[in-house]
């Protein structure tokens, strides 16, 4: 069980990588430009759904970047719900 | 539970080294102890004592100030990295004979072996890059 | 109780591209010198660090190829290499500046899960 976090876009290496890398009981937090993976009907989306694991993206960089009304399906949290799932999965993975 | 904190990411490119003083606030706030921040890479960039920013952006290096002094969180700027960006304390900036430090006293320079210590020593530890 | 934790540092920065390549080797040396438990797993771009024969001579910066050859000399745990990062780059790990044991992706999670803290670069 790990938590990663993504901090780039669905177009990089860093993407395709930690795709690569996501098992069902992980949980993957978008943030940053990864905010973007997260776009509804997009095929970076529908991987990420087909891996298994948990989604969730930071408010304030989805705000940022006008997409909260398109990540349906995804779980949006704030730096506090970023603080509660450190808690819960003993190990992180950055991936930028 | 005891917290250790790795910043790569600069101040001046995307938001995620504020992400990452929000987030030793947050888990302060949830009763955690965040005990070292270690700054590695373009990280050690938080700690530049005279960036200024325009006058429409919030200031980026008061987060970690208040963490520093109000919470006493070890803030640590890996030294290798620190002299290749050019940010040097007092005593750097001294033995190098440069005209000036331009670290923030908030910060401290020092090993990697901090950040193994923190890394291998705390319950979390956190990575910030990008 | 917070003690000993295991470290895992995955390498995912290609030699020359970025000063993140430099500072994950000299963490993992930093912690061999502290005595810490440490592997190593080259995964992405980071298998590229493998390839023999770099010679960063003309660039003036360090050639990790030879710090690899010396990490066995230093008390590194084991030293990791993604099978299929290095397939990609057809990279011949027998020529590698360091003996690495490729892992495919369901071996790569499980080393994952045996640690207790990953920092990767």
């Amino acid at each position: 069980m790990t938590l990663h976090t993504l901090n780039a876009s669905p177009a990089s290496a860093a993407f395709a990588d930690c795709l690569a890398m996501l098992a069902a009981g992980d949980v993957l937090l978008l943030l940053g430009d990864g905010v973007y993976a997260a776009l509804a009907g997009t095929g970076a989306r529908a991987q990420l759904d087909a891996c298994g694991a948990r989604l969730c993206l930071l408010r304030e960089d989805a705000a940022a970047a006008g997409i909260l009304a398109r990540v349906a399906g995804a779980e949006v949290i704030d730096i506090d719900g970023f603080v509660a799932l450190s808690e819960q999965f003993p190990r992180q993975l950055a991936w930028y | 539970m005891i917290y250790s904190l790795l910043v790569l990411s600069s101040p001046a490119s995307g938001q995620c080294a504020m992400t990452a003083a929000r987030f030793a606030r947050a888990a302060l706030a949830r009763g955690h102890t965040v005990g070292r921040i270690f700054f590695l890479d373009a990280g050690v960039t938080n700690g530049a004592a005279a960036t200024v920013l325009p006058q429409d952006e919030t200031d980026r290096l008061q987060p970690w100030v208040e963490l520093a002094e109000r919470h006493g969180v070890e803030l640590i700027l890996c030294i290798a990295s620190a002299l290749r960006y050019g940010m040097l304390d007092e005593t750097e900036a001294g033995r190098y004979e440069k005209p000036a430090a331009t670290i923030h006293p908030a910060f401290t320079v020092s090993g990697l072996g901090q950040l193994v210590d923190a890394a291998t020593s705390a319950d979390r530890l956190v990575t910030f890059g990008g | 109780m917070a003690d000993g934790k295991r470290l895992l540092l995955l390498i995912r920065h290609s030699p020359y591209g970025s000063s993140l390549a430099r500072a994950s080797l000299d963490v993992a040396l930093a912690a061999a010198a502290f005595d810490r438990p440490l592997s190593l797993l080259f995964t992405g771009d980071g298998v590229l660090q493998l390839l023999p024969e770099q010679d960063s001579e003309a660039l003036g910066v360090r050639n990790p190829g030879r710090l690899l050859a010396s990490l066995p000399l230093y008390d590194i745990e084991q030293v990791y290499v993604d099978a299929a990062a290095a397939a990609r780059y057809r990279l011949d790990l027998d020529a590698a500046p360091v003996a690495a044991l490729a892992l495919g992706r369901e071996e790569i999670r499980a080393l994952i899960d045996r640690h207790d803290h990953l920092l990767g670069f």
